[in-house]
């Protein structure tokens, strides 16, 4: 007799119950975030709102770099590639004939790319599939080794991609890059995206898929015993953590209209590292916090910049007193706060709820 | 290509793959001990080469003192960072470690870029190596001759010290396992520091040479000799302290040979490496010297 | 067809020099209630690693349920029915009692992780059913005061019911339990016994175990098999193995630390 037959539908667990209250509170919480965009939009400056699309491209990055690393615990080194894929498919797709014809000069770009371009959204869509699907084919090697070994895997895949963006001239137009990339993101498409990967990976680590990922992350040997396979589940986040990198790096992209294989070295790949460990390993809230605290704080400060002239305009990776200090802070949250400022807890409007309850009673 | 090309790349080869192996030896010992890839490994090898630069250039020492001054201070940089950095975190989990160390890397670099700036700064190459030696149709930079003779001199006085003297008999002993080590009545810690201070000369040495073959320093100059020594390390079976020579080697030739042989693949050049290391990892794990994959 | 429900043949698996289970013949009817005793450094966990999937064998067959079973994933041998627990507690140590419980439940899910993304039916009514059945089994174990504390933070005795109650959520035909009574008082040892009975005569569940306190194995098993240096050196009924004196002579020779026989040994 098998156990799994005995199974038969139950009353709902508290923990879906609280379901209908919690979707509206999130709406409520998504159209007052709207009306502040809006407002962000009408009423301050472009050098604001250019930062705002920033921190939330990063924002998402660092949820979807967090889920194989910090949900998962495969850590891995390699974002950099997925971004610098998502931003060449989708710029390659946008630009207009015209514009191809005019950047490549060295070499023509090849034929079917030069002869059309298609708008932006089938264009995102296309390249966080295509780097789903390269993650999903790198997946094949790198999941054969673990720990340190698959950071350094990772890594090499990451400088392969870098090296192939600089060499394969006919395609990215080598270390030339791209110009006159449609300036097209705005706060609506990078804070939709935000959202979206939100939506799609908050809900997957809070569902039997989050549950088996995070038991791989704290025992592979014996989530693999209880009927987990820890390749495959690897595979998932590894794959679902690309698209969403793919799609941000095409929104990256055209957000800073010009690309080059420059921008996707190990540098970027750091700033989400940095972004990951500070907010927390595994804390998906944690992420989100860090990666605008790091968007925000980078241009704070600045100020330290100013004397040593090393300002770089829009992305922060650009070397400087800033990046020593923030090497100074993944090292000393290493040291002294190894589990970030979140550690692996994540934010649930009961815990809202419980903290605002607390505050009434004593008032 | 015929002979007088093919002896030519074979000695550029020689050279490459010795300077892989004198970096590759840092990351394989400290790997060997701690089980930490020494991320800063690569960096640590660039202030080496500032040193050198500050001591032959601004004070005008002869370049082997200003070589063995700055394999000196690379040593204690490669101590400091380790007590500094690495030491809290021992009881840590690896992955801790590894990120820290990544950290350190990029503090080096971008003080690095603070300090010296961003431009590079020109190497000369001392009289001795700056010959050029032609028999018949070769022709050879005396650099590309001294280098691997005195690799392996610097080589062979490593082996002697590992197999024959009581710490280096310690060290090989630690990357065993800690009791016997601690039997022998020595401190893990200074076995350790020992072998930061070693791996760091020898990546100043490679470092130094590696500033002359090309004869510029920059900030960034550690990356890729690092990254690449550490799949060296890994291709002849990390921990292995001969392996990491024979990996270093293997490397340079492929290196070399692929650029040689298939010249509209040399800006390929680069990603050989990763591409070895990923082959490596999957058709055989324990690298060419065969021992087993720690987990 | 042997009617075994867990056959394995000449069983035999080498680390470098040493080989750790030497020809190994072992066959479980189902409904048994079969006990895997010997000195340390047997084998006997290397068995259970060996049955599960988690070290491939030297030599020899193994089939579960009939079918054979070398050289599949210890995932698809553990949908196949089989589950186990560890010698060294594996559990995830900072899900909650109840997710360790819910995690067995994972492999046999029938949605793919778009419709639990999406929240489908299909996938809101088997995460019910998960929660239903997680909740039963911690009723069956008696660690429904625990659901929400982090596994990690329990006593050694709950942890180690906390890992059958993980292994049964995912269903299993056949239970390996590695000392499962190993840290336990004697009541909770009393209890333990009457939990692994209750299993078979009620849940119909093979199992299977090792452990050290004989006094537990002689009273509640109904077969053993003794090894010793990786080979079977007895097998028979409690009263059978016990009378018998090349088992005598094992357990007073075994003079030898833990050594093969410890979890973390055969990881590398």
């Amino acid at each position: 007799m098998n156990l799994r037959d005995l199974l038969k539908p139950g009353p709902l667990p508290p923990a879906i119950q609280s379901r209908r209250r919690d979707t509206l509170l999130t709406i409520g919480a998504c159209v007052l975030t709207a009306v502040g965009l809006w407002l962000l939009q009408a009423h301050t400056s472009g050098y604001v709102v250019h930062m705002a699309c920033v921190g939330a491209l990063f924002a998402t990055l660092a949820v979807s770099y967090n889920l194989i690393n910090g949900v998962t615990g495969q850590f891995s080194l390699e974002p950099n590639a997925f971004v610098a894929c998502g931003a060449y498919v989708t710029a390659l797709l946008t630009l207009s004939p015209a514009e191809k014809e005019a950047s490549f000069i060295l070499e023509p770009l090849i034929w079917p790319l030069s002869a059309f371009s298609i708008p932006l959204l089938p264009a995102l869509v296309i390249a966080g599939l295509l780097t789903a699907l390269m993650a999903f084919f790198m997946g094949f090697p790198v999941f054969r080794v673990r720990g340190d070994y698959l950071a350094i895997v990772t890594l090499g895949f990451g400088e392969v991609i870098r090296v192939v963006a600089n060499n394969a001239q006919s395609v990215t137009n080598g270390p030339l890059g791209l110009k006159g990339i449609p300036h097209l993101t705005n706060l609506w498409w990078s804070w939709g995206l935000l959202a979206v990967c939100l939506f799609c990976i908050v809900r997957l680590v809070h569902s039997s898929y989050g549950r088996a990922l995070k038991a791989i992350r704290e025992d592979e040997t014996a989530a693999e015993a209880m009927g987990i396979n820890a390749f495959w589940h690897k595979m998932l986040a590894f794959t679902l953590s690309a698209f969403f990198e793919g799609v941000a790096g095409g929104l990256l992209a055209h957000l800073i209209t010009t690309i080059s294989p420059s921008l996707f070295t190990f540098f970027l790949t750091f700033n989400l590292l940095i972004i990951i460990v500070v907010g927390g390993l595994g804390s998906t809230t944690g992420a989100v916090l860090a990666a605008f605290l790091f968007t925000f704080g980078g241009e704070w400060l600045r100020v330290v910049e100013e004397p040593t002239r090393l300002l770089g305009w829009d992305i922060p990776g650009i070397p400087g007193m800033r990046m020593v200090i923030f090497s100074l802070i993944l090292v000393g949250v290493m040291i002294f706060l190894r589990r970030g400022i979140l550690g692996r807890h994540d934010f649930t409007w009961r815990w809202i709820i419980a903290v605002l309850g607390r505050g009434r009673t004593r008032s | 290509m015929d002979a007088a090309q093919l002896t030519q790349q074979m000695i550029n080869g020689l050279t490459l793959g010795s300077l892989y192996a004198l970096i590759a030896i840092g990351y394989t010992m400290v790997y060997g001990i701690l089980r930490l890839i020494n991320f800063a490994h690569g960096d640590v090898l660039m202030v080496g080469c500032y040193f050198a630069w500050f001591g032959a250039v601004q004070f005008g020492l002869p370049w082997w003192v200003a070589l063995m001054g700055s394999m000196a201070l690379t040593a204690a940089l490669g101590v400091l960072i380790d007590q500094g950095a690495y030491r809290p975190l021992r009881r840590a989990p690896r992955i801790s470690a590894l990120i820290t160390a990544i950290g350190v890397s990029f503090f080096l670099e971008n003080l690095g870029l603070v300090v010296f700036g961003s431009r590079p700064k020109a190497f000369a190459r001392p009289e001795i190596f700056n010959h050029i030696y032609q028999w018949g149709e070769v022709r050879v930079l005396s650099l590309s001759i001294w280098v691997p003779i005195l690799t392996a001199v610097i080589l062979a006085g490593l082996l002697l010290f590992i197999h024959r003297t009581r710490t280096g008999m310690a060290m090989r002993a630690l990357s065993r396992d800690l009791v016997t080590v601690q039997l022998m009545g020595i401190d893990p810690n200074r076995i350790v520091a020992a072998t930061f201070a070693l791996g760091s000369a020898l990546a100043a040495a490679g470092g130094v040479f590696w500033a002359m073959k090309y004869p510029q320093i920059n900030p960034l100059m550690g990356v890729l000799p690092g990254l690449k020594a550490f799949v060296a390390a890994v291709l002849g079976g990390i921990g292995n302290v001969t392996g990491a020579m024979l990996g270093g080697l293997l490397l340079g030739m492929t290196e070399i040979m692929l650029v040689a042989l298939l010249p509209e693949l040399a800006g390929y050049r680069d990603a050989l490496a990763f591409i070895l290391l990923i082959a490596i990892l999957i058709f055989r794990p324990s690298g060419i010297m065969g021992q087993e994959l720690p987990e | 067809m042997s009617g075994l429900l867990l056959q394995a043949t000449d069983l035999t698996v080498r680390f470098g020099g040493l080989t750790a289970v030497d020809a190994v013949r072992i066959g479980i009817p189902p409904g048994q209630l079969a006990g895997l005793i010997g000195p340390n450094g047997a084998g006997k966990t290397t068995c259970f690693n060996l049955f599960t999937g988690r070290i491939r064998p030297s030599g020899g067959k193994l089939e579960f349920a009939g079918r054979p079973i070398v050289g599949l994933r210890p995932s698809r041998i553990n949908q196949m029915g089989m589950a186990r627990t560890f010698q060294n507690i594996r559990l995830f140590g900072e899900l909650s009692v109840l997710e360790n419980v819910l995690v067995g439940f994972h492999g046999g899910l029938k949605s793919n992780f778009l419709s639990a993304i999406l929240r489908l039916p299909g996938y809101v009514a088997q995460e019910r059913r998960m929660h239903r059945r997680a909740g039963e089994i911690l009723e069956l174990v008696g660690l429904t005061r625990l659901r929400d504390e982090p596994a990690g933070s329990l006593a050694y005795g709950q942890q180690r019911l906390l890992e059958i109650a993980r292994a049964l959520a995912t269903g299993p035909r056949l239970l390996l339990l590695d000392e499962p009574a190993a840290g336990m008082n004697p009541q909770e040892t009393a209890g333990l016994a009457s939990l692994v009975r209750r299993l078979r005569d009620e849940l119909g569940i093979t199992v299977l175990l090792i452990e050290h306190d004989m006094r537990f194995v002689m009273k509640l098993c109904e077969h053993l098999t003794v090894l010793d240096h990786g080979r079977v050196i007895a097998r028979g009924t409690p009263q059978q193995v016990q009378s018998d004196p090349a088992v005598i002579q094992a357990y007073l020779g075994a003079g030898e630390p833990e050594g093969i026989d410890d979890d973390r040994a055969t990881d590398a």
